[in-house]
């Protein structure tokens, strides 16, 4: 797995000798500082009767400790760097799901579908348009017959702006 | 035995009508239609297919939903033969020796050996629920909130300690899993916790939601970047029907992966994970060459199949006798029969004997579907692993986003699940292994509950957790786990296994 680390490439150099445990540490704390924010009004209550706020205030404080305990051990034992972050991937995955979010109910699946395959296809660095344009056809018509007329889920084939021009 | 027998028969009765052979049998084929693309384990397959069962009544939706569940668990580990891509944690050991027998042109016969040894381990598992299951109701009827509570805190520590990696950070995963279970409205006040002021989120976060974002969309990302080595293998996939000296070497590894496999699936905190591992070990040790295993040994193929199986049925024990989902998987169940009115628990047994008997009978239903479906389907598996993933990975968004779609009806539950997509690829980047945070999720709601009852019946005194003897002895047990899990030879052991 990705904690794998072969010493040869990770010899501790200066104060931190492991960026990914240093990483996760402050990634926690930050969790932890943002959930207390969010958690101060609420009432806590006493032992006998919980209010709402004293469970989160409880988790967020060892949330707050482990992420602490983290940073520490990143300066004292030797462990695995930060993996590069790729921007590509993410992008236009996570903007096709959007996509897809945003049009489902305007334009249904007959757009939502071919608009967001195509965006998230980008983010494979094999793109073809010509290829990403049939195959998402392919499929989006694929999931009308399969969810529509077999499966009879609600989804929205032709979206509420499109309906004028489809009266049937 | 009579109770036994006679409740057995009404749930043949109810899983062999026509229409529940069909849902079986369709759930079988799109569990495993799903589950065999890489990179797509049982979660978000059940999760993506969740919306298809909402058409039929309970008893053919829970049916069909635990065919799908199988046929997940046997794509998973027909793809991490034929391609050496576990599709989940319990099925990495299947790589090890079925994918060098499948080099060798000897898929077929680890194939058909894996769904045989599943097919026994299924029987016996099937066999223990109906045994089990009602005394084990009866036992749940004498726990208070103070016992669930100090079960649940057990369940949380075995994942911990059953989690690959730093200790620490699978620690900080339940935290981060019960932080995120108390978004929303708090069920004895009313007040809005954590919900940034948006709408959507005062019911809380849906669990297929996170499930997906994080095992789903952040796979996909992580495929991405990971160039791809898919192997397919390439050598024929030769006779399904192992011979006499494959089933004669087989016997003993499949009762044994049964037995190991039963027994760790049903303990709390996803226990069903070690038991492939646990198999493997032991076939190994006992083995009189063990240097066959890795190079296509048979015994490493049946044994931990079987486990695999015998423990993906047996963690529908706490489920349905307790009400405590022991693994994620269990928990997209807790929603699926949420959405048909049945809440998971004691009461399922004595209020819709029909369900719960008709389910456990249909486990075996589906799990002879699978010997049959799959076998002669294997070809058909072997093109659809040829597609390239820049093709496969558009697809399975599609799925995924319709999916999500329609379990609500909701665009802004497609939202949040590209959010938690992130957040799933942000906890990879930084080494955190997501599914302990799974679970500390899906008992966070139920814990906080019972620890607040706990407290009133107690007046805010804490030591009614230790005063109350079973009580006492489960959180013993979850202190002694970790402290054991914690020992620095030990933990030495518990990473060679993980890593072997």
């Amino acid at each position: 797995m990705s904690d794998q680390v072969s010493p040869s490439e990770d010899q501790p150099t200066g104060l931190i000798k492991s960026t990914q445990e240093l990483g996760a540490g402050l990634f926690l704390i930050a969790v932890a500082l943002f959930f207390y924010w969010q958690g101060l009004d609420l009432p806590r209550g006493t032992l006998r009767a919980l209010g709402p706020g004293m469970l989160p205030l409880a988790l967020v404080t060892m949330l707050g400790v482990g992420g602490l305990m983290m940073v520490i051990y990143s300066m004292l034992e030797a462990g695995p760097r930060l993996e590069r972050w790729s921007l590509r991937g993410p992008f236009f995955v996570f903007g096709g799901i959007i996509l897809f979010a945003l049009l489902i109910r305007t334009c249904g699946l007959v757009i939502a579908g071919p608009v967001s395959m195509i965006f998230g296809m980008l983010a494979s660095n094999e793109f073809r348009l010509k290829e990403a344009t049939i195959f998402s056809i392919a499929m989006t018509v694929l999931c009308i017959l399969l969810f529509k007329t077999l499966l009879r889920l609600p989804i929205p084939v032709i979206g509420t702006l499109l309906e004028p021009f489809f009266p049937f | 035995m009579e109770a036994f027998l006679g409740n057995l028969a009404l749930g043949f009765g109810v899983a062999l009508t026509l229409k529940n052979i069909f849902l079986c049998f369709v759930g079988c084929m799109v569990g495993t239609l799903i589950g065999v693309l890489p990179g797509v384990g049982p979660i978000a397959t059940i999760a993506m297919l969740l919306p298809i069962t909402f058409g039929f009544d309970p008893t053919g939706a829970l049916i069909m939903l635990a065919g799908i569940y199988y046929g997940a668990q046997y794509g998973g580990s027909t793809t991490a033969i034929l391609v050496n891509i576990p599709g989940e944690a319990t099925s990495v050991v299947t790589t090890l020796d079925g994918h060098q027998m499948a080099k060798q042109g000897r898929a077929g016969v680890a194939l058909g050996m894996a769904a045989m040894g599943s097919f026994f381990a299924g029987t016996v598992a099937t066999l223990l629920i109906a045994a089990l299951g009602q005394p084990l109701t009866k036992l749940a009827q004498l726990f208070g909130p103070a016992e669930y509570f100090a079960l649940m805190i057990m369940g949380l520590v075995f994942a911990v300690v059953l989690a690959r990696g730093s200790i620490l950070k699978a620690i900080c995963m339940i935290l981060l899993g019960l932080l995120l279970a108390t978004v929303g409205t708090d069920l004895e006040t009313g007040q809005e916790r954590m919900t940034l002021g948006i709408q959507d989120l005062s019911d809380g976060v849906d669990f297929a939601v996170l499930a997906m974002g994080i095992f789903g969309f952040a796979e996909i990302v992580r495929n991405l970047e990971n160039p791809e080595t898919r192997d397919v293998v390439r050598a024929a996939i030769g006779r399904l029907w192992p011979n006499k000296d494959d089933f004669r070497q087989s016997y003993f590894p499949i009762l044994r992966g049964t037995i190991i496999g039963s027994i760790l699936g049903i303990l709390p905190g996803n226990g069903a994970v070690l038991g492939p591992f646990a198999s493997y070990t032991i076939e190994k040790k006992i083995a009189k060459d063990s240097r066959r295993f890795g190079r296509g040994a048979i015994e490493g193929v049946a044994g931990p199949e079987s486990a695999n199986n015998a423990g993906a049925q047996t963690a529908f024990i706490p489920l349905l006798t307790l009400g405590i989902p022991p693994n994620a998987v269990m928990a997209l169940m807790v929603g699926a029969m949420t959405i048909h009115g049945i809440i998971p628990g004691p009461q399922v047994m004595t209020k819709n004997p029909e369900l719960f008997w008709g389910m456990v009978a249909s486990m075996w239903v589906g799990n002879l579907m699978l010997v049959i479906i799959n076998l002669p389907l294997i070809g058909l598996w072997v093109k659809l692993l040829q597609v390239p993933y820049r093709m496969m990975f558009p697809a399975i968004m599609i799925f995924c986003c319709i999916g999500i779609y329609s379990i609500n009806n909701s665009t802004s539950d497609v939202l949040f699940t590209a959010f938690f997509g992130l957040v799933g690829y942000t906890l990879l980047k930084f080494g955190f292994e997501p599914a302990p945070m799974l679970l500390g999720f899906v008992l966070g709601k139920l814990m906080e509950e019972k620890l607040r009852q706990a407290l009133i019946l107690s007046r805010g005194s804490f030591s009614t957790f230790i005063e109350r003897p079973v009580s006492a002895g489960l959180l013993l047990v979850a202190v002694v786990m970790l402290a054991i899990a914690l020992l620095p030879s030990i933990r030495k052991g518990r990473d060679e296994v993980f890593t072997e």
